[in-house]
């Protein structure tokens, strides 16, 4: 039933009335006003608030969709056609060498970042040196030369090429000299091509000659034994090692070699043995060997002689004439060393890093008398890597003073800066006709020629070398020419109209000349990168006495004329060497493993010295050389230099090496003097207190370990009675109790072990993983700041012995008054890995985490740099980007430019400003193992993941691997009574363990 | 607060002739309601200069990165965190003034705890300023707070004392502030009423629509009393927690736990050199000495002294454990302090900290104007030099002294700490300009029951001890608003 009920709301409805009829229509009681607002009159009317707030809402999405800007797109372009031997993300490797040593050049996409040491190779297979590893970033070196050059003025090659025939053949005609003046050349490709180029111009004429010389220790072995020839020395061999001033661990002849001997009798390996040699060092400076010598005496650079007429004489019961009669200290100790060398007859040697003739004749007296031809010195598999001849330097000079020479050729060699008498070098060049450099860059002899034919660089070259006899290395090219060089090889033949490529002039002199008779083939020396063919057996060599007399009245004669008040060693630093590579900044900002300095050269006086010269920290002190060459150094106060003698290092103030290099430090080569035919680097010299004061760039101001138990050593006789000795000194045996969870390691657990036995403190390591992991330069100012940001640093302490007693407090060694007898550790440090990490509590982001694998991450992404973690490290090894250094101009000169940007390696990262960073343990390594491992569907083994530090290090100091993996050998390292860890005592429990450094002492 | 009589032996809180309701708010008022003086102009430019000069260090420092400052691998915390420990210090008095002591009764606090607090809330500011300065990448500090993110399961780390800081920083600052806001409705609705035009608009918004009814008044009082007790923890908690950045880390020097009593004494003790150096110099300027008497000043030394001895006993309570604890890193760390390179740090700190406040032991000395003034200037510089002793000579040599190494500060660290302090001037100068700088709703309070001209009605009146009067008349002579006159005029009854 419908209802026909109708329901009225009020009487209005109900009456229908003409009012409720018209409002009823509309769906709002009360009419909106729209009309009103849309009509033009109603616009400018007062704004309703529901307009307002659309207005607003509006408003404020418009100006939202406003401000959004388009996340710009970084568009990342494949291979249009991939090369068929490049992955991206997957390093290729190539063989080749770097001054002789074999190693393996690590490239990526096409780019060579790292070199490490060729694994198979013979003699140094294990490490590198600081130099090498920098050598990379030489490639990317902006301030080489971007093509050749003629009077100052950018060429085409081509041009090039027509002026130089032209000036040959002008030469050739009027019958004039040619010269291709160079350091020591040891390719026989390059020899051979030098050869075909002489062919042409008969008139040629190669000469050799080294910034730092060997030619007094070459004419030595001439006369003695007629072998003018560098030995190559064995220290695996020796059991004895007496050294007078030969950093053979650093800077003398092949450091790294000498270095991969010398520790394997004496790293834990050996310990366990129960052997250890043992190793006394007289010198004058503190060397980096000297640091690591066990008996180290202080003579000045006029003592060496006659200190070695009194080893002599003691070895041999002769008495000749002009032994030593000042040094106290080294009279005593020669005693005992004359002893020591007697018993070890057969396995000693000793060795003199003088350059002078006569001292090296009488050392060859010595070790012959000690037997150490054909065990611990080899001449007949001699080494080839300094030939050069400082007399053929001075007959040079001669013939183009006597205007016999037209065309000269400059190859690796800048002597307007290294030799000693630039002033007269310069005028005897302006009587030369065409002089033409291969510099890669505008340095400060090639500046000063006609033209440059830039040289390529070693990573562009093809080539080889021949270190030592019956072994050939191969150089090959990484990567295409970055800039417009031509190999200098190449640019010889052409000259000599011979059109081959060097690539196949190389090939072909291979296959005919070293491979001919063996069953190898090119591409297997491509792939193995040397060909060894075998030890000449070395035979024991007598020495005829005879002349001996003579010799030691020269010795003692330029003795007493070197003997002044102040005596000056010129000696190289362990990173710039000779100063070749001074423009490296990653080895200008290495700190020198002794003094720790960066950025420059300095005066390096003992402390008491210098204090007697009013001298003292941050002073500047004038040297003015016998020859009237003055130069203003900053002081360093160095213990254990000798009293009476400053240290001055060659290879800094350069002037045109680049933008890096430019102006860093003093050079000292032109206080070097020649002296019967060799140069001499002993000299003497006035000190006297300049005006101003100059800070050093030093990455450590403070030296000794203040008595706390960071550093344990032993002696080498409580090592026999006990090897934990003073391992756990100091160790808390109390209970422990933890605050935190146990990590659980279930898989790997990243450990560390290093030997400070094996550490020479070289700093390699520094610039490999400075290169593995992208870590910026910083410059003098800002490690003055100190704020070098190094993953790896090399703690060098000093003790200091009087009366028997070691002082390692600053405050008790200020009143001692002999700071000749100094001891040195080096402990490399770098993130511990801590499993109690102090950093990874404070961090109020979580940036800073510990992995399942033992390791401290760093996420940087999540970092937003508060520094409470650097501030809680107790190891003080995280590094904070103060600066974008990879996007700031301030640091454009080291590596932020668009060549040295291509030196960084893809798998890590470049940290922004604001981070905090520190050592990862190579994690991109250690994923790339598991990942190839995991590829090759087998577990991972020891050894297949080496970290960038221990893959440089030639003395097998760091040793990483796996503590889960009980064969492992890090495992086995960590087993041995030395290890302890450093501030074990705070309970941080580090992963990584440090091995007490073990002396071989007398007294013990 | 009450209308009873007070005790004729307490000291007058409230001193001046013919004292009305309507004449403290004229009094307090004058700097509100008319153009602002050379003196405050003067001062003005000055601040407004050093804020800018922080503006312009703080911009130079965003622009290049922390490296502008002098901090190194080894010292990463120097002068911005020796700052911002200060300034969260110096806002210490502000709470206690306005929270425990409103707690305990102490109506000496009414004449002082507006400017107190609003000298917290600035000096917070300016710490707040260096938490995010400090910061290597500023622009993420964000992520201090464990926000919501789409980041994945990002978190904040709760064992870090960072984290504990922001929280106790922001709740410090948030609970201040509406402390602060509230005290100052009815003093803004005072303003509001006596004003006209725009700016009566202006007030009439920031009163809240305050209208004076019971209803409003009371809500007021129960607000500010459950206020003050949440501010109560805050005055202990966090400097507490400010020391636990330093107690819980592995630092020798840092790892303490004397830290909590004796960061939050120094707090106190800091604070208040600060509320003295700005209210002595307020009262003079702003004709204030009737409202902020000698009795205050005294009040505050007192404190000021009693909080100095117990930091001085803290440092030697520091040196003895450090001996006594045999622990090598310890013992170096405190004797590095005493003479390692920053020992004119350490002595200057000692000089001001220990031996300066020891003087107000003497009446003349805590009731000289000039002296409490420069002491509490005295106090603030060697405040600043105890957090700069704590932070960069315990960092500069901790374990391995291959990484000892000296600070020196950049031109931009003394820029952004020259900077704050004119920052912090810049506010208080614009609240002294635009809001009444003492409460005058409480001082109200104060004027039937501890004012002298109650007090002299008292006496006048008769029926009083007399040898409580001869007290009383006693402690009026140390206050400087007070004549001879009027003393005699209480003698002569």
């Amino acid at each position: 039933m419908e209802s026909n009920k109708q329901y009225w709301k009020g009487l209005e409805e109900l009456q229908q009335t003409p009012a409720f009829v018209k409002e009823s229509k509309g769906e709002f009681a009360e009419p909106i006003p729209v009309e009103d607002v849309l009509n033009e009159a109603g616009l400018s009317t007062r704004t309703p608030r529901r307009d307002f707030l659309k207005a607003l809402g509006f408003g404020v999405g418009a100006v939202t969709l406003a401000a959004c800007n388009r996340t710009p797109v970084h568009k990342a372009v494949p291979y249009l056609i991939k090369p068929e031997e490049i992955t991206p993300g997957i390093p290729n490797f190539y063989a080749s060498s770097y001054k002789g040593q074999s190693v393996l050049v690590r490239t990526r996409e096409g780019r060579p970042i790292l070199l490490e040491a060729n694994p198979s190779a013979v003699g140094l297979n294990c490490g590198t040196d600081a130099g090498t590893q920098a050598a990379v970033l030489d490639l990317y070196d902006q301030s080489k030369l971007k093509g050749p050059k003629l009077n100052g003025a950018d060429v085409s090659w081509d041009e090039l090429d027509t002026h130089v025939a032209a000036a040959l053949n002008a030469a050739q005609a009027a019958g004039k000299q040619i010269r291709i003046v160079s350091s020591t050349i040891n390719s026989p490709s390059t020899i051979a091509a030098i050869a075909r180029f002489t062919e042409k111009y008969p008139t040629t004429k190669l000469v050799e000659v080294d910034a730092v010389s060997y030619s007094g220790i070459i004419k030595a072995n001439g006369r003695s034994f007629g072998k003018a020839v560098v030995p190559h020395y064995r220290f695996d061999n020796a059991d004895v090692i007496v050294s007078i001033a030969a950093d053979f661990l650093g800077t003398w002849l092949n450091g790294e070699e000498h270095t991969q001997q010398y520790i394997g009798n004496r790293d834990y390996k050996s310990l366990e043995k129960g052997k250890m040699s043992r190793h006394i060092q007289f010198e004058s400076g503190l060397s980096m060997t000297g640091t690591n010598a066990d008996v180290r005496v202080a003579i000045k650079p006029s003592e060496e002689g006659p200190l070695l007429i009194a080893l002599y004489n003691a070895i041999t019961g002769e008495s000749l004439p002009g032994a030593i009669s000042t040094n106290q200290k080294a009279q005593t100790a020669l005693k005992l060393v004359a002893q020591e060398l007697q018993q070890a007859r057969g396995r000693a040697v000793v060795v003199s890093g003088s350059n002078d003739v006569a001292i090296q004749t009488l050392t060859n007296a010595i070790n012959a008398a000690l037997q150490s031809y054909g065990t611990t010195i080899d001449l007949d598999n001699p080494s080839y890597q300094y030939k050069g001849d400082d007399e053929a330097f001075e007959t040079f000079l001669a013939e183009v003073g006597r205007g016999e020479v037209d065309v000269v050729f400059f190859l690796n060699t800048n002597p307007l800066y290294e030799y000693t008498n630039a002033g007269a070098l310069a005028e005897a060049l302006g009587k030369i006709k065409f002089k033409l450099s291969f510099a890669d860059r505008e340095d400060e002899t090639a500046s000063e020629l006609d033209a440059i034919a830039p040289n390529h660089n070693f990573l562009e070259s093809w080539g080889d070398a021949q270190p030592r006899g019956g072994y050939y290395t191969i150089v090959q090219p990484t990567i295409n020419p970055v800039y417009n060089t031509r190999q200098a090889e190449q640019s010889l033949l052409l000259w000599a109209g011979d059109k081959t490529d060097y690539y196949t002039f190389v090939k072909d002199y291979w296959e005919q000349q070293i491979l001919a008779g063996s069953s190898k083939t090119w591409k297997d020396v491509l792939q193995t990168g040397f060909e060894f063919k075998g030890d000449q057996p070395a035979s024991p060599y007598s020495f005829d006495t005879s002349g001996l007399g003579t010799v030691a009245q020269t010795i003692a004669a330029q003795s007493k004329t070197l003997a002044k008040d102040v005596e000056v060693q010129l000696y190289q630093s362990v990173a710039i060497k000779d100063g070749k590579q001074a423009n490296n900044a990653y080895l200008q900002e290495l700190p020198d493993p002794v003094s720790k300095v960066t950025w420059d050269n300095y005066a390096a006086l003992n402390p008491k010295f210098a204090e007697s010269l009013g001298l003292g920290e941050n002073s500047l002190v004038e040297v003015a050389g016998e020859n009237g060459y003055t130069i203003t150094l900053p002081v360093l106060m160095q213990p254990g230099q000798a009293m009476g003698t400053v240290s001055i290092a060659v290879g800094y103030g350069r002037t045109k090496a680049g933008k890096a290099g430019n102006g860093v430090g003093k050079n000292a080569y032109p206080f070097a003097k020649l002296q019967n035919g060799t140069m001499q680097y002993n000299t003497s010299a006035t000190l006297s207190k300049a005006r101003g004061s100059y800070e050093l760039a030093q990455t450590q101001t403070h030296h000794t370990i203040e008595g706390r138990n960071i550093i344990r050593e032993t002696s080498f006789a409580k090592y026999k009675e006990n090897p934990g000795h003073n391992a756990d000194r100091f160790a808390d045996k109390h209970k422990t109790y933890d605050l935190w969870n146990k990590y659980e390691q279930p898989g790997h657990k990243w450990v560390m072990a290093i030997d400070l036995n094996a550490c020479t403190g070289c700093g390699a390591c520094i610039v490999a993983c400075n290169l593995e992991n992208n870590i910026p330069v910083v410059g003098r100012d800002e490690v003055r700041r100190r704020r070098e940001m190094h993953w790896i640093r090399i703690d060098r302490y000093y003790s200091i012995e009087q009366g028997g007693q070691a002082y390692t407090e600053e405050d008790e060694i200020r009143h001692l008054d002999d700071m000749e007898n100094v001891s040195v550790v080096h402990q490399p440090m770098m993130c511990q890995h801590c499993e109690h990490a102090p950093c990874e509590t404070v961090c109020p982001v979580l940036a800073t985490v510990h992995s399942s694998e033992g390791l401290n991450h760093m996420a940087y992404n999540r970092c937003f740099g508060t520094r409470y973690c650097a501030n809680n490290c107790p190891y003080k090894v995280r590094r904070f980007n103060w600066f974008n250094y990879w996007n700031d101009s301030r640091f454009d000169n080291y590596l932020n430019n668009e060549f040295t940007h291509l030196v960084l390696n893809p798998d890590v990262v470049s940290r922004s400003r604001g981070v905090m960073e520190k050592c990862s343990m190579c994690i991109q390594r250690i994923q790339a193992g598991k990942l190839q491992a995991k590829i090759e569907k087998r577990t991972l083994k020891d050894g297949d993941i080496k970290l960038a530090c221990a893959s440089a290090c030639s003395a097998n100091a760091i040793i990483f691997g796996d503590a889960n993996d009980p064969e492992s050998e890090v495992s086995k390292a960590l087993k041995n009574e030395r290890v302890y860890y450093v501030l074990e005592e705070i309970n941080v429990q580090p992963g990584i363990g440090y091995m007490t450094k073990v002396r071989n002492t007398y007294e013990a | 607060m009450s209308s009873h009589n007070e005790s004729i032996i307490r000291e007058p809180l409230v001193t001046g002739k013919d004292i009305t309701y309507a004449k403290v708010t004229d009094d307090i008022l004058l700097p509100v309601e008319n153009k602002p003086n050379k003196a405050w102009w003067i001062g003005f430019t000055m601040a407004a200069l050093g804020a800018l000069l922080w503006v312009f260090s703080v911009g130079y420092t965003f622009w290049t990165g922390i490296g502008a400052w002098g901090l190194n691998k080894t010292v990463g915390w120097a002068w911005d965190i020796t700052d911002f420990v200060w300034w969260v210090g110096i806002g210490h008095a502000g709470t206690l003034i306005s929270a425990v002591l409103l707690i305990f009764r102490q109506n000496w606090r009414n004449s002082i705890n507006r400017s107190a607090e609003a000298m917290t809330i600035f000096a917070v500011i300016c710490a707040a300023t260096y938490v995010v300065a400090h910061m290597g990448r500023p622009w993420l500090a964000y992520w201090i707070f464990p926000l919501p993110n789409q980041f994945g399961s990002l978190w904040v780390n709760f064992n870090s004392p960072l984290v504990w800081d922001a929280f106790a920083i922001s709740t410090y600052f948030t609970v201040s502030l509406v402390f602060w806001y509230c005290g100052l409705l009815p003093d803004i609705a005072s303003v509001r009423d006596r004003a006209a035009g725009l700016k009566r608009r202006i007030y009439s918004i920031l009163s809240f629509g305050w209208n004076g009814s019971v209803k409003t008044w009371q809500r007021f009082e129960i607000v500010s009393l459950i206020l003050a007790g949440i501010s109560t923890p805050l005055v202990l908690s966090v400097h507490t927690i400010v020391s636990m950045d330093f107690a819980t880390s592995v630092i020798p020097g840092w790892h303490t736990t004397i830290f909590p009593p004796y960061f939050v004494a120094g707090a106190i003790f800091s604070g208040f050199a600060m509320v003295q150096t700005l209210l002595l110099v307020m009262r003079k300027v702003l004709n204030f000495e009737n409202y902020i008497t000698m009795f205050h000043i005294e009040s505050m030394n007192k404190i000021i002294l009693a909080t100095g001895s117990i930091v001085g006993i803290a440092y030697l309570t520091e040196l003895f454990i450090a001996w006594y604890s045999g622990s090598e890193y310890e013992m170096y760390a405190f004797s590095n302090r005493i003479a390692g390179p920053y020992w004119w740090a350490y002595w200057t700190m000692m000089t001001c900290n220990v031996i300066s406040p020891q003087l107000f032991w003497f009446k003349r000395i805590r009731t000289s104007i000039p002296i409490s003034w420069v002491l509490s200037i005295v106090v603030n510089i060697g405040m600043w030099f105890e957090r700069f002793v704590i932070i960069v000579t315990s960092l500069h040599r901790d374990y391995l002294p291959s990484s000892w190494a000296m600070f020196y500060p950049s031109w931009v660290d003394v820029g952004v700490f020259v900077g704050s302090v004119g920052l912090f001037f810049t506010l208080f100068l614009l609240f002294l300009r635009f809001l009444p700088g003492i409460a005058i709703a409480e001082v109200k309070l104060l004027l039937k029951s501890a004012s002298l001209q109650q007090k002299s009605k008292l006496i006048k009146e008769g029926h009083l001890d007399s040898e409580q009067v001869e007290f009383f008349r006693n402690t009026l002579t140390k206050y400087d608003s007070v004549t001879d006159e009027e003393i005699k005029e209480l003698e002569t009854k």
